[in-house]
């Protein structure tokens, strides 16, 4: 299969394979973090080789520079690709009876763009003065020439605008498929809760990827053609130009960004708890009510982010309010989940594990949240090492382990091999329990005061006896580094010689399981499916007695079509319960 | 410039410290505290973080130097130069590795703040114990079970989740903003307190990469006068009334932070912010930047030192008489003082 494939399951690969990278090269960063903050200015091992005057120790400049990288390539080149490029490209054609992408050469064409853009960001690494540094916001004044002067900084502002391209692009394309190519029969109601979250965010992706892409390239001409639209003060020659607007443009970007990284772990979590749990989803409709009220309050709290630059009292009330108001479909989506669980038959598979884990780790990041949406508690708060491990449970911890759990159960349909399920459990279980340690010790730290980005947060006296502290959270953050080799091992071992597996190891009902091999051929489905019922009919009483197992393909017929075929007046009747939990 | 280094602090103490970039071509009107008005900025960059030397061993070694906990009304030898040399230690409690809470609190409103979070924090703990204890229970219970139910919920079951989930974000969530709202509206944006109160110290603190330069209007109630009393990583307020403070940034956004005041606020070029406060105790803190500021962003450190009301009027009038005498009408990048901005 060429490069230049347009298969969406080919593309999903290549997403899978950089995206895999990236998230390697973003977790080693990491680690240096973690090792300067447990042995502030002592060599690493094994550095020497890249920082040869420090003898492999960081340096203030090398250090800003892994700081920034590291969130940079996390979120632009790792969890978005894995999420959208990997699973979304992957799953939500299959997954809503397609053939296709509506467009599939432009997928192609984000996804070069989005290598380019990836390119660029490893060639920055070896341009004098070495990449960005100027923080992953690229707060200016910072970023433009006069104080972050490399070319590194240049190459990466451009590689955003690269990445940021191609998520508007698979985010259109995302959009108009849902909307235009699901199969017959496939209604809203019966599309799968990972197709709602994806759906949702590639919403949130076309509608404000494009601010971000504005702020950036306002930024880039700063640094380029010596305008000066943030750049104010002593430090412009004219003034004129306000660092606010780009803080107000970063964050109308930055914190709909998050619920993007989350809204298709969300979707995964809620399926798949239905799947084994072996029942339908409790509410289905509200969970992806609540989703898309997330989605619709997700660009109007964003203000939250700039509690302390001296917005006016007016501003900031009405964010706090907003910010507030988005725990409330969050937590009727969590209860859902909850309630799912319940009287359901728990099936501890290894995406099932991953699921729960990430409603773990999403759980504890979401309350210590909380503290941060009020501007008072945000005050003692706000920079320290608590946002860090706040937005890390969430947007990091609860969205890598969704991307394994889609991983782990999307991985035979997508290569025809079982993973191993024990060492695929350990991976799980040790990265769930050990990213509790990392970010756990991070909330602690930033509570006693702990200030983000200090290279040696130790110089002041009233953090100095944080040290046992973060050596313990560097401690985990090491050995969760380790537990990778688990999957990786697992990975090597399954491609090379895994078990194959048949169309549906999971015995569940949904269209790439039920109506395509493992992996499905070129076009998917042929015929096209004609979709009968929604996505989670698990245990349901009439299969059993007529087919004897629990689950039911989404387009499969009831041997006895007649007495089963579901009208839509069914989801309307109070008295069917069945119909609902997308179980029709 | 206040940050001499102090006596235990030797020059060999940075030869690790890695460069910094060059400093601004700025050189204070006045050094209260010392009797150079001339100081070079970059003969001062490296003190201004004593102990900060990247090998860690003379990290510890140095703190001893001052006894912590000493006062500063304990030795008033001389006003100008307190018992707890500026820039060189602090008043905190030496803390056990284990001890996790907010830092000690220092200030006058800042328990509101430090209750609200308590209480917060107990509604969250709740809601965690009450979430993870029914995933384990469920997953316990129905590990495997025989049946699983075959509807998505009743009518009923959803209208529980929807009252549950209501519920506790009436409680949880209106708790934590009525709370914040009763600060905002008494403390943080209420500026008729530090306007109408006749003993509010005004404060313009001017940032810069990488120190934070701070300008008292002397006794003259103006700033931008021959008198202004600058002082740099330096801060010092009489304990009990409340201090102003107005906020710019040189070059880049800074972020100014008082942890132990529960303080915080950006300082952006182009912009004057303004927050304030109140110490309620006599000690030396630390004020910090909390915005990434570029290479020595963790080395803009200052202390705020908290006097008596009647030392610190010795010390403002002391230093403003020496700053008379040392102003120099040419030197136009010391005069950045402005108008004192109305709220």
């Amino acid at each position: 299969m060429s490069l230049f494939s347009s298969d969406h399951k080919a593309v999903a690969r290549r997403y899978l394979w950089s995206g895999l990278g990236f998230l390697l090269l973003g977790g080693l960063l990491a680690l240096l973090i973690r090792w300067q903050w447990a042995y502030p200015g002592q060599p690493v091992p094994g550095l020497a080789w890249a920082l040869p005057e420090s003898r492999g120790a960081l340096t203030p400049p090398a250090y800003t520079a892994v700081f920034t990288m590291h969130g940079l390539i996390m979120i632009f080149f790792a969890v978005t690709p894995l999420l959208f490029g990997a699973l979304g490209h992957f799953v939500l054609p299959l997954s809503i009876g397609a053939r296709g992408l509506a467009f599939p050469r432009l997928s192609v064409v984000g996804f070069w763009l989005y290598a380019l853009g990836g390119a660029l960001v490893l060639g920055s690494f070896a341009v004098r003065l070495g990449p960005a540094s100027a923080g992953w916001t690229s707060y200016p004044p910072l970023s433009t020439p006069a104080f972050t002067p490399g070319l590194g900084q240049t190459l990466v502002t451009v590689a955003v605008l690269c990445a940021g391209a191609s998520a508007f692009l698979y985010g259109l394309n995302f959009i108009v498929t849902v909307v235009r190519c699901r199969a017959p029969g496939m209604t809203w109601g019966r599309l799968s809760l990972t197709v709602w979250g994806l759906f949702f965010a590639s919403v949130l992706n076309v509608l404000f990827v494009p601010v971000l892409a504005a702020a950036t390239a306002l930024l880039l001409m700063d640094r380029l053609l010596g305008t000066q639209f943030f750049i104010a003060g002593a430090a412009a020659v004219g003034g004129g130009g306000d660092p606010v607007v780009y803080q107000h443009l970063f964050w109308l970007f930055g914190h709909p960004e998050v619920y993007i990284l989350i809204l298709p772990a969300w979707g995964m979590v809620g399926d798949f708890v239905a799947f084994f749990s072996r029942k339908p989803a409790h509410g289905y409709r509200l969970t992806a009510g609540a989703m898309g009220t997330v989605t619709a309050l997700s660009g109007l709290v964003y203000a939250h982010h700039l509690f302390t630059s001296g917005m006016s009292p007016l501003l900031g009330r009405t964010f706090m309010v907003l910010t507030l108001l988005i725990s409330l479909p969050a937590e009727v989506m969590y209860l859902n989940w909850l309630m799912t669980l319940w009287r359901g038959s728990v099936r501890l598979t290894s995406p099932m594990l991953a699921a729960l884990s990430t409603m773990i780790v999403f759980g504890l990041g979401g309350i210590t949240g909380l503290s941060l949406g009020a501007v008072a508690t945000d005050v003692p708060l706000h920079g320290t090492l608590w946002v860090v491990g706040h937005f890390h449970l969430t947007m990091g911890a609860a969205s890598f382990l969704a991307v394994f759990a889609g991983l782990y159960f999307w991985f035979p349909k997508m290569f025809g091999r079982a993973l191993h399920e024990g060492l695929a459990k350990a991976h799980v279980l040790s990265s769930a329990v050990l990213f509790l340690g990392v970010f756990g010790g991070q909330l602690a730290a930033g509570y006693a005061g702990q200030l983000r980005r200090l290279y040696d947060p130790y110089q002041y006296t009233y953090l100095k006896h944080l040290l046992p502290l973060n050596q313990w959270t560097s401690a985990c953050a090491f050995l969760l580094g380790a537990a990778q080799v688990l999957f990786i091992v697992n990975l090597v071992w399954t491609l090379a010689r895994g078990r194959a597996v048949g169309a549906n190891p999971w015995k569940v009902g949904t269209l790439e399981w039920t109506c395509a091999p493992s992996p499905p051929p070129a076009w998917n489905y042929d015929p096209v499916p004609e979709v009968l019922r929604g996505p989670h009919a698990l245990s349901q009483p009439e299969v059993l007695a007529q087919l004897g197992r629990d689950w039911m393909g989404q387009a499969e017929p009831m041997p006895d079509a007649a007495e089963t075929e579901p009208g839509p007046v069914d989801a309307e009747e109070p008295g069917r319960v069945s119909t609902s939990g997308g179980a029709a | 410039m206040k940050v001499l280094p102090a006596g235990s602090s030797s020059g060999a103490l940075f030869a690790s410290v890695p460069p910094s970039s060059p400093p601004p071509a700025h050189v204070p009107a006045v050094a209260p505290g010392t009797s150079t008005t001339d100081t070079p900025r970059d003969a001062l960059v490296p003190a201004v973080a004593p102990g900060t030397s990247t090998t860690d061993a003379p990290r510890d070694a140095l703190v001893p130097a001052v006894a912590p906990g000493t006062s500063t009304t304990d030795a008033p030898r001389d006003a100008l130069v307190p018992a707890v040399a500026p820039g060189t230690s602090t008043t905190d409690t030496p803390r056990d590795a284990l001890t996790l809470s907010l830092p000690e609190d220092a200030s006058t409103h800042g328990h509101r703040i430090d209750e609200l979070l308590a209480s917060s924090h107990r509604f969250d703990a709740v809601l965690i114990a009450v979430a993870l204890g029914w995933l384990v229970l469920a997953v316990w219970r129905f590990h495997q079970a025989k049946q699983a139910a075959s509807d998505g919920g009743t009518r009923r079951s959803r209208a529980w989740v929807l009252g549950l989930a209501l519920g506790a974000f009436a409680v949880v969530d209106g708790s934590l903003l009525l709370g914040s709202e009763g600060y905002l509206r008494d403390v943080l944006w209420n500026f008729h307190v530090p306007a109408e109160d006749p003993r509010t110290v005004r404060i313009e603190i001017n940032a810069h990469q990488w120190s934070w330069e701070a300008r008292y209007a002397g006794a003259d109630g103006r700033f931008g006068t021959p008198d202004d009393v600058v002082t740099w990583n330096d801060l010092r307020v009489p304990v009990g009334a409340p201090v102003w403070v107005q906020l710019v940034s040189t070059d880049v956004v800074h972020g100014f932070s008082l942890p132990h005041f529960r303080v915080k606020l950006d300082a952006i070029p182009g912009r004057v912010n303004q927050t304030w406060f109140q110490a309620a105790r006599e000690g030396a803190w630390e004020a910090a930047c909390y915005q990434h500021c570029g290479t020595s962003h963790y080395r803009m450190r200052g202390v705020l030192t908290a006097m008596s009301p009647e030392s610190y009027a010795t010390w403002l009038r002391e230093a403003g008489k020496q700053a008379t005498q040392a102003y120099d009408a040419e030197d136009l990048a010391a005069h950045w003082g402005w108008e004192w901005k109305a709220p």
